[in-house]
């Protein structure tokens, strides 16, 4: 069971990472104190990771692990959970021009739910697409605070939400193992299994936090007149 | 629609280079240009003894061998300019003194992805190295991206 969780998360399954799940999973033992996760959903860029089975690492490690996606559309990227094999047929996740609106509504019918990640960040954010296109129907949450974001671009994101009503949540985009859980998304209920994380991101009570350590301004030297 | 080419160029061999027998003095240069303090690679008397029983290469040695064709004669284009996007050495046996080293290279794979600023193509050139005996040492994958 998990009430805090990282929705974003990349494997070496993913083209641009080296991270091994069970490193991730041993860094976040380590770091329990300052990332108190319960679980975590990987989300493979452009692919769903049929291959992999992660149930051993669950029992091993006390954590909950499951598999989504990440997807490219015209809108920027959109992570898509509860992939089924209607969505794998439907849909060419290494399509880097997806439609989105067609993503979110398709997705939502065969039981998933799609919700667009880091939207601050430019060309493959939301905020930038919305500046010159229709804003997309149905969508229920975006990701508000992302771990991979660049100075700037998390805070971007309150206005779209203020606007759109969206719900918000967290996630790390760890493509290094050091990385995992720097930023997850805390649960008012328990999560055990996919289908119950669609229902808890569709219907909302959640939100993101941050465990990103800061450092204290450093303060200046006494004089010791 | 997805990135559009002739995917059977993909597993196509493009070259294959066989490499004069690997000498000793080159393995230890390789590793003290490295900076490599681990004796297996530096010490042939220590190395004598470890689990290789005798002088191995430092992992990445791999990575200094050059095909006679870096590139495919019709490697596909997908922008203006090119860029070195690095390269995934996986390590199967170790390489020994005297060896003689076959690479054999493909396309391995092409690739799209967008990124926050637009699209770039990846290509991954797959060197694959073998020994004498036709033991697979390592793979050796290059990604090529374009934009």
């Amino acid at each position: 069971m998990a009430r805090v969780i990282d929705l974003h998360l990349h494997s070496e399954v993913s083209d641009d990472s080296r991270a091994p799940v069970e490193a991730y999973l041993k860094w976040l033992a380590r770091k329990r104190d300052e990332r108190p996760l319960d679980g975590i959903v990987l989300t493979e860029h452009r692919q769903f990771d049929t291959r992999s089975d992660y149930r051993d690492l669950e029992d091993k490690y006390g954590m909950l692990i499951l598999k989504a996606s990440e997807v490219e559309t015209e809108y920027g990227h959109v992570l898509v959970y509860g992939v089924n094999d209607a969505m794998l047929q439907r849909f060419d996740f290494s399509n880097v021009r997806l439609r989105a609106q067609e993503v979110i509504d398709e997705v939502a019918r065969m039981g998933g739910v799609a919700m667009p990640c880091h939207p601050g960040r430019p060309t493959i954010g939301l905020i930038e697409h919305y500046e010159n296109r229709p804003p997309l129907e149905g969508v229920v949450g975006v990701e508000a605070l992302n771990g991979g974001s660049k100075k700037g671009e998390n805070e971007r994101v309150a206005t779209l939400i203020d606007t759109y009503g969206y719900h918000a949540f967290g996630g790390s985009d760890a493509h290094l193992v050091s990385f995992v859980g720097i930023c997850a998304t805390e649960f008012e209920k328990e999560i055990t299994n996919t289908e119950e994380l669609v229902g808890a991101l569709r219907a909302g009570g959640y939100r993101p936090v941050d465990f990103r350590v800061r450092r204290a301004p450093a303060q200046p030297a006494s004089s010791g007149t | 629609m997805a990135l559009e080419f002739d995917r059977s160029i993909l597993g196509q061999v493009f070259d294959e280079t066989d490499f004069p027998p690997v000498e000793k003095a080159d393995l230890l240069q390789f590793a003290d240009a490295l900076g490599e303090t681990n004796p297996l690679y530096t010490d042939e008397a220590v190395a004598a003894n470890g689990p290789y029983s005798g002088l191995v290469a430092a992992p990445t040695y791999v990575t200094r061998l050059r095909p006679k064709k870096m590139t495919p004669e019709h490697m596909p284009r997908f922008g203006k300019v090119g860029f070195d996007g690095g390269r995934d050495v996986e390590i199967f046996a170790p390489v020994r003194p005297g060896d003689r080293l076959k690479m054999v290279s493909t396309i391995h794979d092409i690739y799209e992805k967008t990124g926050r600023s637009g699209s770039m193509y990846f290509i991954v050139l797959r060197n694959e190295i073998t020994n004498q005996d036709g033991q697979k040492i390592a793979i050796v994958d290059h990604r090529i991206m374009q934009r």
